[in-house]
């Protein structure tokens, strides 16, 4: 290095072109095939009488809630990571900020998709959450959840919905545009007002994310307790959204886009906090397990019961070993963060393993008991009876909601991949572009 | 010397010292010139050489051709033999030398390890890393003959500084400056270690001075070593007297201030410690004109307390009692609590007295049936054969509390078909006239000796 500040390489291409309306179409098309198939699977399917649902659309809107989780999370991860750079100053992050920026403006066209879940809710639909079901206000049958059902009713539901989907789009877009205005300007002084409205963004963000992963996910159990729940899905969320942002980038950088600008030194950071956020899950999921192992109260082990014994704890298994062991051991190493293949092949198996983690966490509460209660039957909803009663029970929609949401948030990112790649004003860029990791 | 005298273009400026080269140090400009200076140092084949700056210079390791440290593999390793130390620690402690039986939770079990084996991890990955660094970059390193070069106390501050060593094999001074020269050097210097000044005479006075410290050090020890291989009858040397003979006397000892000789004093005649009087025999002490009472203390419950007062207390008398009495006389009061179970495991046999149990047809056993009241709250203050007295741990009120308590349960374990009341005498099959109290347990008799007579006869109780 003969200087400490680079300038931006003079043939290098910024402009965002058409990439990002091709990246939109492609997405389009993957939602509309891949939603489609799972639509047509579902109608000409029959409902899962067996797991206690009498709709057949209660399987394709559980696989939608993870599906859906799964984009908000890689878009969450992203929104942490612009925010904790102004927050902090960062200088590796600038070059790559932009593409976050773009993944993080996908939360408007997330949030409309999560519409899908919420009308039926609204509506009455009472296979998806137990605790909109009319058995959960049985005060016998359910006498410790129907405590709960002031905050878990269906118009509260929707109107925190809505709020959470007004702060992440709102902090979102705040970010990008103010990044986009000193593109124009070159104000270092936005850098400044960035950094000061980030500390406070950053208390809501925290706040907001643990409440979307109590409500949208962990409602699913409604009779489970856990208060790391939403620092897990956190940690989750952020090895989603670094592994997603190292390809995405590779991918621009294919396109002979930002190839003087990023390089291994880039990489290797972004696969450090992939790296980082591995342990960090594996960590809080711990805690939670642990605590909840040792007190040892049935009130809180019923969830681990069904994921630990019976069919699912091969699941249980594949996410100890799959989602942190193996990566972790591997990504140790200063190589597989440095050299691109091996880097790829971490952040897809990461992507692959985050979605695992969000089914494992919603698909065992899918089971629903039906008991008899005071000489009716009734439905105990999720975490009931026996082991054996608890299947993995996959079914193609799970995948097929997946991909085809994935596709919604590729329609997200493209929708922003637009003019310049790079804050080509921000004060940190030259450093950003001289960086290297040691 | 040879260095003094011919001072050209081609050969350094020279810096004191009167011994052999050291080395020579160049300074550059900026830490660019700094890294392509080192690079050109590394391509002519230079090893025994470094860098000095005021901060870390980025890509100044690639350009000396420094290979990459090893610590990292070193630190793997150290966290390898923390995890498995941590492991193998609980496993040894827990699960093999000294397996201890806590609330019946296994002495092995991966979950509970897990939080001990991190913490471990971390620790020794840690001091791997920080001692580790130190070893590697042989620290702490508090003299280099480089000191004694001006400009090397501004890398610090401004100075970029290039030295090579004249170890170094292809080390040729006229050649190597020119080097350095070439490459940009703002100035380049030699430096000559003075003739080692450990070789000079060390000033009488000083090894003296050590001698006689040493010898005035070692008293101490000298004196140590000769009271522990003689006797003397001199009393010790008081260096503080008055703070080993304070005027005051000690708890238990004599004194002959006092016309009794002795140092304690005892309570005054008639006296009473503030609310410890205790006057009323009935509740204090179970006993009613010197008899043990068949009545309850009045402060308590009398017959025109409501049923919730006599129901809170007889619930306060079974709180107290699954906590104080029932790990001996289990719950149900038949004497066959925790500890019971827990003889029997290890194969022996023992039983607490059985509370509950009826006298039988003749009048024997039962005898706890049989106490008065205030001889049950006796039982309780002082304890009779091996049971101890709970005076200290459970207040009076308390203890009569239980004597309500184990009454409430003698009168539930001998109940007979007129107690039931007639509201939920409703379904219940026809009964005889009279019932008999259920025969107690078959494992009722105790101890290791011929079994009596009676199923639990006085002092069945007791162990041994």
């Amino acid at each position: 290095m003969t200087a400490l500040s680079k300038s931006l390489h003079p043939e290098e291409k910024i402009k965002a072109g058409k990439l990002g309306s091709s990246l939109s179409k492609a997405g389009m098309a993957i939602a509309v095939v891949f939603l489609g198939i799972s639509i047509v699977l579902t109608l000409f399917g029959s409902a899962d009488t067996n797991s206690g649902h009498a709709s057949k659309w209660a399987r394709f809107l559980h696989a939608y809630v993870i599906g859906w989780a799964y984009i908000f999370s890689i878009s969450l991860g992203a929104l942490w990571l612009v925010m904790l750079h102004h927050l902090t100053r960062s200088r590796w992050s600038t070059v790559v900020r932009r593409v976050a920026e773009a993944m993080s403006s996908a939360f408007p066209i997330i949030f409309v998709a999560g519409l899908a879940f919420i009308i039926p809710l609204l509506a009455g639909y009472k296979d998806l959450y137990y605790w909109n079901h009319p058995d959960a206000h049985d005060p016998v049958l359910n006498h410790h959840l129907h405590h709960k059902l002031g905050w878990l009713s269906p118009g509260f539901f929707a109107v925190r919905y809505v709020i959470y989907g007004v702060i992440f789009t709102g902090m979102a877009s705040y970010f990008a545009k103010t990044s986009r205005k000193q593109d124009e300007s070159g104000d270092p002084k936005l850098s400044e007002k960035m950094r000061i409205v980030s500390a406070p963004a950053m208390i809501v963000f925290a706040l907001a994310t643990t409440m979307v992963a109590f409500d949208i996910l962990m409602s699913v159990a409604p009779k489970w307790y856990s208060t790391i729940y939403g620092v897990n899905f956190w940690g989750s969320a952020c090895v989603g959204g670094f592994a997603a942002l190292a390809l995405l980038v590779l991918g621009i950088q294919r396109t002979g886009r930002l190839t003087h600008s990023i390089n291994a030194d880039h990489y290797h950071d972004m696969g450090k906090w992939m790296f980082a956020f591995t342990f960090f899950w594996a960590y809080t999921a711990f805690s939670q397990f642990m605590l909840q192992w040792y007190g040892n109260m049935p009130e809180e082990t019923h969830w681990y019961k069904y994921r630990l014994f019976g069919e699912w704890q091969w699941v249980s298994i594949a996410m100890l070993v799959g989602f942190w062991a193996f990566p972790f051991v591997f990504l140790l190493s200063r190589w597989t963060k440095r050299i691109v293949p091996s880097l790829v092949f971490f952040a897809v198996w990461q992507l692959v393993f985050h979605w695992l983690d969000l089914y494992w966490n919603v698909m065992p509460s899918y089971d629903w008991l039906e008991v008899t209660s005071g000489g009716a039957t009734m439905n105990a909803g999720p975490l009931m009876g026996n082991v054996a009663y608890h299947h993995v029970g996959f079914s193609p929609v799970d995948i097929t909601v997946w991909i085809g949401l994935v596709g919604l948030l590729l329609v997200g990112i493209g929708r922003n991949l637009k003019g310049n790649l790079i804050p080509i004003k921000d004060p940190t860029l030259g450093l950003s572009l001289s960086h290297e990791t040691m | 010397m040879a260095h003094d005298e011919h001072h050209d273009e081609s050969t350094p400026s020279a810096v004191n010292g009167d011994g052999e080269l050291y080395g020579i140090l160049a300074e550059y400009d900026t830490p660019g010139a700094l890294i392509a200076a080192a690079r050109k140092v590394r391509d002519a084949g230079y090893t025994e050489f470094d860098c000095y700056s005021p901060f870390p210079v980025h890509g100044i390791d690639e350009a000396m051709g420094i290979k990459r440290t090893i610590l990292p593999l070193l630190i793997f390793g150290g966290g390898c033999a923390g995890a498995l130390g941590g492991i193998l620690l609980q496993w040894w402690t827990n699960a093999y030398n000294w397996q201890w039986n806590i609330s019946g939770k296994p002495t092995w079990s991966i979950p509970a390890n897990v939080p001990i084996a991190f913490e471990t991890t971390i620790l020794l990955s840690v001091f791997t890393a920080f001692f580790g660094m130190w070893i590697l970059n042989k620290l702490p390193q508090v003299w280099h003959p480089y000191f004694r070069v001006e400009r090397f106390a501004r890398v610090s501050d401004d100075a970029f500084l290039l030295g090579i060593e004249a170890k170094d094999e292809r080390f040729e001074l006229t050649a190597t400056t020119k080097l350095l020269k070439d490459a940009g050097a703002l100035e380049v210097e030699s430096c000559f270690l003075e003739t080692d000044p450990a070789r000079k005479n060390m000033p009488k006075w000083i090894t003296a001075l050590i001698v006689s410290s040493t010898a005035f050090a070692l008293i101490p020890f000298a004196i140590a070593a000769k009271a522990r291989n003689s006797h003397s009858a001199e009393p010790h040397m008081h260096i503080f007297p008055d703070m080993d003979f304070q005027p005051k006397f000690k708890a238990d000892t004599a004194s002959d201030l006092f016309p009794d000789g002795r140092a304690n004093r005892g309570t005054i005649a008639g006296t009473v410690a503030r609310g410890h009087l205790n006057a009323d025999d009935l509740f204090y002490r179970g006993l009613e004109n010197g008899q043990w009472t068949q009545g309850f203390p009045r402060q308590l419950i009398t017959k025109d307390s409501s049923d919730s007062e006599v129901t809170q207390l007889v619930n306060r008398g079974q709180n107290r009692f699954n906590i104080y009495c029932a790990p001996c006389h289990g719950y149900d009061g038949r004497g066959d609590g925790a500890i019971s179970k827990r003889v029997a495991q290890t194969g022996g046999t023992w039983l607490a007295r059985n509370l509950v149990e009826a006298p039988n047809e003749k009048g024997d056993g039962g005898v706890a049936v049989k106490m008065p009241n205030g001889q049950l709250f006796n039982t309780i203050s002082n304890g009779f054969q091996t049971m101890m007295g709970y005076a200290a741990q459970i207040p009076h009120a308390d203890r009569w509390a239980i004597v309500l308590y184990i009454r409430a349960m003698q009168r539930a374990s001998n109940a007979s078909y007129e107690d039931v009341p007639p509201h939920q005498l409703e379904g219940m099959p026809a009964v005889p006239p009279t019932m008999a109290p259920p025969p107690p347990p078959a494992s009722a008799p105790a101890g290791s000796g011929a079994p009596p007579p009676a199923p639990a006869p006085a002092g069945s109780g007791a162990p041994q």
